[in-house]
């Protein structure tokens, strides 16, 4: 606690929160108690951030591919076609869709606009994200 | 609110203007990439027969100097999103000062060969 700055030594939350941060910093993200909808947002940002790179590199690595002319393309869209994929599409759907609308949220409050709703706009990011993620999923697997 | 929002992080330690900086270079960025992921969605799913583009369709799409000129920027948008937003989850980890040198200096070296090799890639598939 010696290490906090002076104007926060005397707030007990503080306090807990750097406890946590001390001993397990990732098990800080998941540390629900204090604000439950902001901690999920918050843990669900940086989960999805993760994915959001693997799955960056992975791209760019996959798109080497195309150096190899028709053959090496177009096999590989035949692969992405399939159920396997498809089902990996609705997963990175989901990371594209919750990221980017968080991060709205997130931009918004931070720039100090609708800071004082930021509980009722992460149920609207949750909300639009199963909406656009149900429609998606939807087409996906019929079109 | 809107003041701590600004000025602390969620642990509650004060930002430095650095910080701030990336902060506020995350948030562009981010803004930037719905426009641009949602003009790639569209541009390489919603618009083409069969949801994918096959290899001929890539090409022509690229060689658009229009296109060429905004899938750089993609690239090079969400490189430096990404690069930012890794570089934060470490840092969040309490690394010791050389650690977080170490750290900086990777995110830029890897965002700075990924872009090269994105730049690279599209241009040898557009003179092919």
């Amino acid at each position: 606690m010696e290490d906090a700055p002076p104007e926060l030594r005397d707030f007990p939350q503080a306090r807990k929160l750097r406890r946590v941060r001390a001993k397990n910093p990732i098990r800080a993200w998941f540390d629900v108690r204090r604000d439950r909808a902001g901690s999920w947002a918050f843990a669900l940002n940086r989960l999805t951030a993760l994915g959001l790179t693997l799955y960056l590199f992975l791209h760019l690595a996959v798109l080497f591919l195309l150096t190899r002319g028709e053959e090496g393309w177009d096999s590989f869209i035949a692969l992405a076609k399939t159920p396997f994929f498809l089902i990996l599409d609705v997963i990175l759907i989901f990371g594209v869709l919750f990221h980017g609308l968080n991060g709205i949220r997130v931009t918004l409050v931070g720039l100090g606009m609708g800071a004082d709703r930021q509980r009722t706009l992460f149920w609207v990011v949750t909300a639009v994200t199963i909406v656009l993620l149900t429609i998606s999923a939807y087409i996906i697997f019929t079109l | 609110m809107a003041d701590v929002q600004l000025s602390q992080t969620k642990q509650g330690q004060p930002r430095s203007s650095a910080a701030g900086t990336i902060w506020l270079i995350q948030a562009f960025t981010g803004v930037l990439l719905v426009f641009l992921l949602l003009l790639h969605m569209i541009a390489h799913h919603f618009v083409v027969e069969g949801s994918l583009r096959n290899f001929e369709q890539v090409i022509d799409y690229i060689s658009n100097p229009l296109i060429f000129t905004i899938t750089i920027i993609f690239l090079i948008v969400v490189t430096i999103h990404a690069m930012l937003g890794m570089r934060a989850i470490i840092l969040d980890l309490n690394v010791s000062p050389s650690t977080r040198r170490v750290v900086d200096w990777a995110a830029v070296i890897i965002g700075i060969i990924a872009i090269a090799y994105g730049i690279w890639l599209e241009v040898v598939l557009v003179s092919m």
